[in-house]
């Protein structure tokens, strides 16, 4: 295995307490190689989302260790979550969650005004096919292309590591397609650590590696022998 | 509906807090119209007893000297009930501590008790006895404020006799509430009233047989002009001043005012706030009702009828208005008796109880439930008419487009937070504006607050530094030669002298009559003179008069007409006047011309009736002890001591209901900040989660939240000053007492206060919500979908 990116150990998320304490995440152990693509497969419920938000910073282990490179995501500030996050991640949601008042180049220079080394807003539309897009609201586009502008705003600022948490899950297969496809190419291109959480099984053939993810723990990681381009996909 | 009203209850537990601050404003206009007319209710209700107890009359007049005879001929004037005719004269007394001589008036207690007017009320001691001439009653307030007790000796100078009094009693007296004096505010310390029995009076002051001052009771319904008409023809040939009625005597007037302005306070502010309050239910169930809509589909798709689907919400603003409400009257009856405990030494009432005015809480309540269930009527309206078909289904995403700004180059610089902050002020322009409107009221409130401050300043400055300079001023029992007058500069400390002569007077013009006082004063003398709206000295041109800016006002003219005089006073001259300026003042019904003109009218001799002067402070006490022997001065005033008087009586009442609009325009400019960032952030909470995600700091997200409310408010800056000044202006002239004018006049610091005071409120509520922009759960947030 290559360098990892993440080193996480015995990771562990309690929410709540007695009677009505739930565990979502029970002693994950897991590393993530860099610049791999990984899909973490897996059924509602099963704590995919809050290890990825473990990851992406969002939220805090109850126990365990999550070493980015040579830092413990699990023992840092906010300030310095922040600042993680503002350098070190690319997030895409499941329901975009674009500025609805900034026009699509506008949503990407909301990112490439805070980053340290940005690609250009316009060129970042371009990777993801959208250059004709450029000065449309959200409300103007469709529901892949406002996908494809938050995967443009998820990469300008060149992120080590690219977080979709269920990418496809409000779109329809086609565009669906499109958005892997976007996501794969310009997170190749960057050389960026991709980790997608999806339910959708289609979607793992595009992997490097299948995390598969049951009762907040990993069962098994696959790794893709038979990996298929975004454009073969269908469901 | 139990299940309904249980929602109701919850969702009403959820915007507590923006609740609450709509409930505050609703209490905070309540409380106001509660506190003014329960002290009001306090005041008139007492005012009425007070004048029963005490008779007090509907005419009052003085003469010289008039035959005891003619009260009967008063009492066969059509409508007059009582009349009781009194000996009363004023002179100086000395009195231990002061520095200055007091005025004494001394006046004959009536022999028949059930007969007499203007009754007094013994609070302390007791009624000289009648067969002594050596003991009196004393105003209870000149006591006080002169340090003198009961069983003290005084002596008084009166018509060149002196007199000596023990006070065996303290009195209070409707008819002396205010004693006139110079100072437009009571004086006490150096306005002593006495009262003592008619013999004695009557041969201290050699009216024997005769009186100086008569009072009359009228029966309802009579006409008092025509009563007044006949008492002037009467006591014409006895030297007898214009009669006036009840509404123009001096005490009565004073406390009118008061009460008035309660009302005036009560009627301006409470509509402000409820206003206020009913925009702010429109705004915040708007948005309740927008984020709700798939319930309220819900609702109608199970077979709730389209009232039963909206009735929560107007429910909703009718229990804020309840809890504002009740909150409101609670506030207003404990603030109404402390007001009316803060007033009751000033309304020198006996007794002074306070009441609340359940008349005025209805009234505020019903009002201000109908103007909370107004402010939902919107929000209802949209709750009844979706359809549950479209309700159930997601709001489409608020579509933004390219606003006007874009169009010029400064949107290039602009950043993206700062872009987002625009576009939304142009995606929602209504909010902005009731935004606007809200804050720029609080800033016009907080303006209004400050203008009295630095209107007085400017009232004491004109009256006592620029148009008169004099240091002190005597005056004398009667006019004398002017001759005499000038060897009061031979008195020690006196560095100069100007005589002047005053009497009262009518002026008449385009049909409109005032009664004035008419100052003769010397050409161009330097401690009195009227001055232009410039600053300048108006110098006298022949026979013309100046006219204060009240009384031009009143009589409609300027210079160049010519008005009708008459001096009520003397053989009674009336002359026809040119008007050759005005004098720029603030106070007073006053004509002022050359005194040899005065006196040419008048044709009794080059005479004065008091005289300016200015005195070097060190040697004031030597001047004051040589006066109090001089039998012929009846008065004395200093500068100092009325400006003095005039200050501490003004900031006691102003700094209550200056604080009162402090709070008030504070608590706006809170509830509006507060409810549009809760309002902001609820709309927004998702857009702030997702740039917190990106990298964002908390603060970068509080800059798009809150940089839009310091925005508006800044924008509501200057509307809330030109508000300020427009309601500063509106409030002078509910203010200004038919003889008073005030200026608008705002200081450096009472702009700092009122700009401070509101920016303080707004970034209060912007900071409350902020810091829920830290507390925001990131997972949460962005796993629903709006």
């Amino acid at each position: 295995m290559d360098e990892s990116t993440f080193q996480v150990r015995g990771l562990t998320k309690v929410y709540g307490t007695g009677a009505g304490e739930v565990r979502a995440l029970r002693g994950v152990d897991l590393d993530v190689p860099q610049a791999e693509t990984l899909v973490l497969l897996g059924p509602s419920g099963s704590g995919k989302s809050t290890l990825l938000n473990i990851l992406g910073g969002l939220d805090r282990a109850t126990d365990g260790q999550v070493k980015f490179h040579d830092r413990d995501l699990t023992r840092v500030s906010d300030t310095e979550l922040t600042r993680y996050r503002r350098r070190s991640v690319g997030f895409i949601f499941q329901f975009f969650n674009l500025m609805p008042s900034l026009t699509a180049r506008e949503n990407v220079e909301l990112i490439t005004e805070i980053a340290d080394t940005p690609i250009d807003a316009a060129e970042a539309l371009a990777m993801v096919g959208l250059s004709d897009r450029m000065d449309h609201f959200p409300s103007e586009l469709s529901g892949g292309q406002q996908q494809r502008v938050a995967v443009a705003r998820a990469i300008a600022k060149r992120p080590e590591l690219l977080l979709c948490d269920e990418p496809t899950g409000s779109l329809d297969s086609a565009s669906g397609v499109q958005v892997i496809e976007a996501i794969v190419k310009v997170g190749g291109e960057i050389g960026a650590t991709t980790l997608i959480v999806t339910h959708n099984a289609v979607v793992a053939e595009i992997a490097d590696r299948v995390i598969h993810f049951s009762n907040g723990a990993v069962v098994d990681v696959q790794a893709n022998t038979a990996k298929r381009s975004p454009r073969e996909l269908s469901w | 509906m139990r299940v309904l009203n249980r929602k109701l209850l919850r969702d009403l537990w959820r915007l507590k807090w923006q609740m609450a601050a709509i409930a505050l404003l609703i209490a905070c206009g309540v409380s106001v119209a509660v506190m003014a007319y329960s002290t009001q209710k306090a005041l008139v209700t007492e005012q009425v007893r007070y004048y029963e107890q005490t008779r007090f009359a509907d005419i009052f007049a003085t003469a010289t000297r008039v035959p005891l005879s003619i009260a009967s001929d008063l009492a066969h004037i059509n409508g007059v009930v009582s009349v009781d005719p009194r000996a009363m004269k004023s002179g100086l007394m000395e009195v231990p501590g002061l520095l200055r001589p007091a005025t004494a008036r001394l006046i004959s207690l009536p022999e028949d008790e059930d007969a007499a007017l203007n009754r007094i009320v013994i609070v302390a001691g007791r009624l000289p006895n009648a067969s002594r001439s050596d003991e009196a009653v004393a105003l209870k307030t000149f006591l006080d404020a002169a340090h003198v007790s009961l069983g003290e000796r005084l002596s008084m100078v009166m018509d060149q006799r002196r007199m000596t009094f023990t006070i065996v009693g303290a009195a209070l007296s409707p008819e002396y509430v205010y004693v006139p004096s110079s100072s437009p505010m009571p004086d006490d310390a150096h306005q002593g009233v006495f009262w003592a029995p008619r013999l004695a009076v009557e041969r201290a002051m050699g009216l024997g047989g005769a009186f100086s001052s008569v009072s009359l009771a009228l029966a309802p319904g009579t006409s008092e002009a025509a009563a007044i008409a006949d008492v002037d023809r009467i006591l014409a040939p006895y030297g007898g001043a214009p009669a006036y009625g009840r509404a123009d005597q001096i005490s009565n007037k004073f406390q009118q005012d008061r009460i008035q302005r309660l009302g005036v306070m009560a009627r301006v502010i409470p509509p402000v706030f409820l206003v206020v309050a009913a925009a702010l239910v429109n705004l915040v169930l708007g948005r309740l009702v927008q984020t709700e809509r798939e319930q309220i589909g819900l609702l109608k798709a199970f077979g709730y009828g389209n009232l039963e689907a909206a009735a929560g919400y107007a429910k909703m603003a009718a229990l804020v208005g309840v809890a504002g409400v009740i909150a409101g009257g609670a506030l207003g009856g404990w603030l109404g008796a402390g007001i009316t405990a803060e007033l009751a030494p000033y309304m020198r009432f006996p007794h002074l109880t306070a009441q609340f005015s359940w008349s005025a809480f209805a009234v505020a309540a019903a009002v201000s439930i109908v103007a909370a269930l107004a402010g939902s009527l919107l929000a209802v309206r949209r709750a009844a008419r979706l359809s549950p078909a479209v309700a159930m289904q997601p709001t489409a995403p608020t579509s933004f487009r390219k606003g006007v700004l874009e169009q010029f180059g400064i949107w290039r610089i602009l950043d993206q937070p700062t872009r987002t902050i625009v576009r939304n002020l142009e995606r929602f322009p209504s909010r902005a504006v009731l935004t606007v409107a809200g804050l720029s009221v609080s800033l016009a409130l907080l303006v209004g607050s400050q203008f009295l401050f630095g209107s007085v300043d400017a009232v004491v400055d004109q009256a006592y530094y620029r148009a008169h300079r004099w240091t002190d001023e005597i005056a004398f029992g009667e006019n004398r030669d002017v001759h005499a007058v000038s060897e009061v500069a031979h008195l020690p400390a006196v560095l100069r002298v100007e005589p002047l002569r005053t009497a009262p007077g009518k002026m008449r013009a385009h049909a409109r009559e005032e009664r004035i006082g008419i100052v003769g004063l010397e050409d161009g003398a330097q401690l009195a003179r009227p001055l232009d709206a410039q600053g300048r000295a108006i110098a006298f041109e022949g026979r013309g008069v100046v006219l204060s800016t009240v009384l031009a006002a009143h009589l409609g003219v300027k210079p160049g007409d010519t008005v009708e005089l008459e001096i009520t006073d003397g053989r009674r001259p009336r002359a026809v006047l040119p008007v050759t300026g005005v004098s720029d003042e603030y106070a007073g019904l006053t004509a002022y011309m050359a005194r040899d003109v005065f006196n040419r009218l008048m044709s009794d001799g080059d005479l004065a009736s008091a005289a300016d002067l200015l005195l070097t402070t060190d040697q004031r006490g030597d001047f004051y002890r040589s006066i109090a022997q001089v039998p012929q001065v009846t008065g004395a005033a200093s500068r100092d001591d009325t400006v003095a008087s005039f200050r501490s009586a003004v900031a006691a009442v102003l700094v209550i209901e200056m604080a009162f609009f402090l709070g008030f325009a504070c608590a706006i400019a809170f509830g509006v900040a507060y409810n549009i960032s809760r309002i902001a952030l609820a709309d927004r909470s998702r857009d702030m989660a997702t740039l917190r995600v990106l990298g964002f700091a908390p603060a970068e997200c509080v800059y798009i939240l809150a940089g839009e409310l310091v925005f508006l408010a800044l924008v509501a800056m200057p509307l809330g000053v030109l508000g300020g000044i427009g309601m500063s202006k509106a409030l002078v002239a509910a203010f200004t007492r038919q003889d008073f004018y005030l200026t608008f006049v705002i200081t450096p610091k009472g702009w700092g206060i009122a700009v401070t005071a509101y920016l303080g409120a707004v970034l209060v509520a912007a900071a409350l919500v902020a810091q829920r922009v830290w507390k925001l759960d990131l997972v949460s947030v962005l796993k629903t979908r709006e």
